[in-house]
């Protein structure tokens, strides 16, 4: 009810007559009241409540976490409550001596003596290193001491929690350096402090502690998170923040720890040096990596424990992920060591399925280190076939469902597609019957129990998704696609039965791939627009699986290219559920930019023709692009947002001009030109437009002078968009952007001129 | 208010296959509308007899730069 009320202000009086609860009550009602408060915290935003309100509910909050709190449900309830409420407290953060306080409580919750209690404190001190990460600095070496001693000795959840606040540090810190560029201009708004390159002597040997306390069996067990894997994926989250800092501190225990005869050590070990892959520099690593890959490919083989060997598999696609590609100067993988890579990974694909999972994932990544080889120099072509069986092999294993062994299998079939050569063209060739016949079999099975469907679904997206890059292959170079289109009829016969499935991921995929097959066929993919359009209709009715909904919007689009004006009878329907998309509050956000690039591409397609739907296009891109130049103040991702918005509303502009060009109705739009130009003059002046956004305004710009000519020329000359904007343009440092203003100028001169 | 769940990704690569498929083909999608419209332009250019432009429609992309980025 707070969560409805309190923004409208209807309920100005709930905060005081809460806390009026908590003098001298009995200790259940001081609990409720608490809990009470943590979840209006949790519901409403903190601009809501008036910081005189805010002051008195953390006020009492952190008296109910005080050491003096003799009741441990009230104290729980309190601290429970402090970690949604931390977001309320921007202002008394702010405040050194209210922040102090509020710190030092919280530190000492860590020391209750019950293990919720301590839960919750080291959660909300998680909570305080992402919020007020640069309010840090005077606690941090408490909190290492305190955070150290709960990994070391606390219970599990409490241990957890204190490694996550080093994660948590690690994210913070990553997110500012990134921000730097690395370049040090200082464009982050928050410093970077470098904790974590302080904290590193000792930070370092409290993680790799950790990575020795492993659980038996964690990694068949796909929900365990416990303090080995926290600790890792942390060591992981260091060598990304500090970079080649890490490598000398971590080395000495690998080096002890490789060989032993316990498996906990030899795991430990080889998590260590999977964890340290990505951030450090290739030539801090490189020398290491050629030692290690040799004794990787033998442990993988012949060590004697599975999680050792599954922690094997995943350090080598780790090695091939980050060290392994055309952009670094010395190949790890040559002519020497690669049959010896293919012919260990292939034998690991049959241990058990844990195992084989991560031969599959490092096959994945040693492929994608190929994608940009020399046509003749990738060493995967002559093992094309060999590797193609044994995934397609895996996928027919009858545990392949556990471990994600199949997912995997396919995932990698996949990348060694994608990544393959024209050499190998005709091989590739030759599995578009053999998936095809897999997923036939798929629809053929009949009586299914519900949990047999579920897999069987799961499967359809998997060979839905194999088909989808198979055609994107083939269909990228005219011979083989010219061949590759003997199998289009039964493809998009299968895809279509697919859609009599009710998986949101099975249907998902069969619109990705029609969306390739309709890029590969062109013009003619006409022929299967009577059956295909009511489940293009469908998916662009799928509010809930938004993502089936855009991907459906991007097939409309590759329709639109494909057909030109044969898409016309199909355009009253499309566009009635376009609008009816725009308008919903259901449907997420992300779907609705590209919507509008969408209404772009079936104006460009069907011309003057998009007149009947002027009337309710325009509006919508016009309420849109009013929405989109009101966003000062925001944060990143609404800025993001905002450009993605400006974007797509720019992209259907420049369809719907482009598309009347040329036509004697180009009058009609005549009337939105002072909107469009009053448009590209708002974003101008906001100032925040990113690079794309700044190409598409520029195109949009010349379309209007090139399509509307001289009826529009003095609007246009009177604009700020025909001036500084396009003065900027001339002068800027991106090529696209300058030879297409150069193209804008000469369109204005024109419609000018005339 | 339980504790909130802390599990972080473990021995999974930063993106999915699938995610690396949908991003693919929006981009695909990009680059063919690029193409579609720089050659509308083109032909305006023509049309109106200016000096040609350099730059050619290009080949979709089949692959992003980094599949981890």
């Amino acid at each position: 009810l707070a969560g409805i009320e309190l923004p409208l202000k209807q309920w100005p009086e709930l905060i005081e007559a809460l806390l009026s609860n908590n003098n001298q009550l009995p200790a259940h009602t001081r609990q409720a009241t608490l809990e009470t408060l943590g979840y209006i915290c949790e519901e409403v935003s903190p601009d809501v409540i008036e910081q005189e309100q805010v002051n008195k509910m953390l006020t009492a909050v952190v008296q109910g976490m005080n050491s003096t709190e003799t009741n441990n449900d009230v104290r729980l309830a309190a601290t429970r409550a402090l970690h949604n409420a931390l977001g309320f407290a921007q202002a008394n953060f702010s405040n050194d001596m209210e922040r102090d306080y509020i710190v030092r409580v919280v530190c000492e919750a860590t020391l209750s003596p019950e293990v919720k209690i301590r839960q919750a404190a080291f959660e909300c001190l998680v909570s305080i290193s992402s919020t007020y990460y640069e309010k840090l600095a005077p606690y941090i070496q408490d909190i290492f001491s305190i955070t150290a001693k709960a990994v070391k000795e606390d219970e599990e959840p409490v241990a957890l929690q204190a490694i996550e606040f080093w994660s948590s540090i690690c994210d913070e810190e990553i997110d500012i350096l990134e921000e730097y560029g690395g370049d040090f201009s200082g464009d982050s708004s928050i410093p970077c402090f470098y904790f974590i390159k302080q904290a590193l002597p000792a930070l370092i040997p409290l993680l790799l502690e950790t990575l020795l306390k492993q659980e038996e069996d964690q990694d068949q067990d796909e929900v365990a998170w416990n303090v080995a894997m926290a600790g890792g994926t942390c060591l992981g989250l260091v060598a990304r923040t500090v970079g080649d800092d890490v490598v000398p501190l971590v080395m000495p225990f690998i080096e002890e720890n490789i060989t032993k005869p316990d498996w906990r050590q030899r795991e430990a070990a080889t998590y260590a040096f999977g964890s340290i892959l990505e951030g450090p520099s290739p030539d801090k690593l490189m020398p290491l990596v050629n030692v290690a890959l040799s004794f990787m490919l033998n442990a993988l083989t012949n060590d004697p424990n599975n999680h050792v060997k599954d922690t094997t598999g995943w350090t080598l696609g780790r090695i091939f992920e980050f060290l392994h590609g055309s952009t670094l100067e010395t190949p790890i993988i040559t002519q020497a060591n690669c049959q010896q890579i293919i012919t260990v990974l292939l034998q690991s694909m049959k241990d058990v399925p844990n195992v084989a999972e991560k031969a599959c994932g490092a096959l994945y990544f040693l492929a994608q280190g190929f994608e940009d080889a020399e046509p003749s120099s990738s060493p995967l072509t002559s093992f094309f076939q060999e590797i193609a069986q044994a995934l397609l092999d895996v996928t027919h294993r009858e545990d392949a469902g556990e471990s994600r062994l199949r997912t995997a299998a396919y995932e990698a079939l996949n990348e060694v597609v994608r990544c393959s050569t024209d050499e190998t063209a005709p091989l590739v060739m030759q599995l578009v019957p053999v998936i095809m016949m897999e997923l036939h079999q798929t629809l053929e099975a009949q009586k299914l129990s519900a949990d047999e469907r579920e897999k069987q679904n799961e499967l359809q997206g998997l060979l839905c998704g194999c088909l989808q890059v198979i055609i994107q292959k083939l269909g990228s170079s005219e011979p083989t696609k010219y061949v590759f289109m003997q199998y289009a009829d039964q493809l998009m016969g299968l895809f279509l039965r697919v859609f009599a499935s009710k998986s949101a991921t099975a249907h998902e995929e069969a619109m990705l791939a029609i969306g390739a097959l309709v890029y590969s066929t062109g013009s003619d993919f006409a022929k299967y627009m009577t059956e295909f359009y009511k489940y293009l209709e469908m998916g662009l009715q799928n509010f809930e699986d938004y993502q089936v909904c855009a991907i459906t919007v991007g097939v409309v689009g590759d329709v639109c290219r494909a057909l030109e004006d044969k898409v016309l009878p199909y355009c009253d329907g499309i566009m009635t559920q376009l609008l009816k998309d725009l308008s919903s509050n259901q449907l997420h956000r992300s779907v609705k930019p590209p919507i509008f690039s969408c209404f772009g591409d079936l104006a460009l397609a069907i011309g003057e023709n998009f007149e009947k739907y002027l009337m309710y296009a325009m509006p919508m891109l016009q309420s849109a692009a009013e929405l989109s130049t009101h966003t000062s103040g925001v944060d990143d991702d609404m800025i993001e947002y905002t450009n993605t918005l400006r974007n797509g509303i720019m992209e259907a502009y420049s369809g719907i001009l482009q598309g009347f060009k040329g036509s004697p109705k180009t009058q009609l739009l005549m009337p939105y030109a002072p909107h469009v130009l009053q448009f590209l003059d708002s974003l101008y002046i906001e100032k925040d437009m990113d690079d794309l956004v700044i190409k598409t305004a520029i195109g949009l710009l010349g379309d209007l002078a090139d399509t509307l000519g001289s009826a529009v020329g003095p609007l246009i000359l009177q604009s700020m968009s025909a001036k500084e904007f396009l003065n900027e343009c001339l002068m800027s440092d991106d090529p696209s952007i300058k030879e297409s203003a150069e193209w804008v100028k000469i369109a204005i001169s024109r419609a000018t001129n005339f | 208010m339980a504790p909130h769940d802390l599990r972080r990704a473990y021995k999974r690569p930063a993106i999915s296959d699938q995610q690396r498929r949908r991003e693919l083909a929006l981009q695909r999608q990009e680059q063919a509308r690029r193409d579609v419209q720089l050659q509308a332009r083109r032909l305006a250019s023509t049309l109106l007899s200016l000096p040609p432009e350099h730059e050619q429609p290009s080949e979709p992309e089949p692959e992003p730069e980094s599949a981890s980025e």
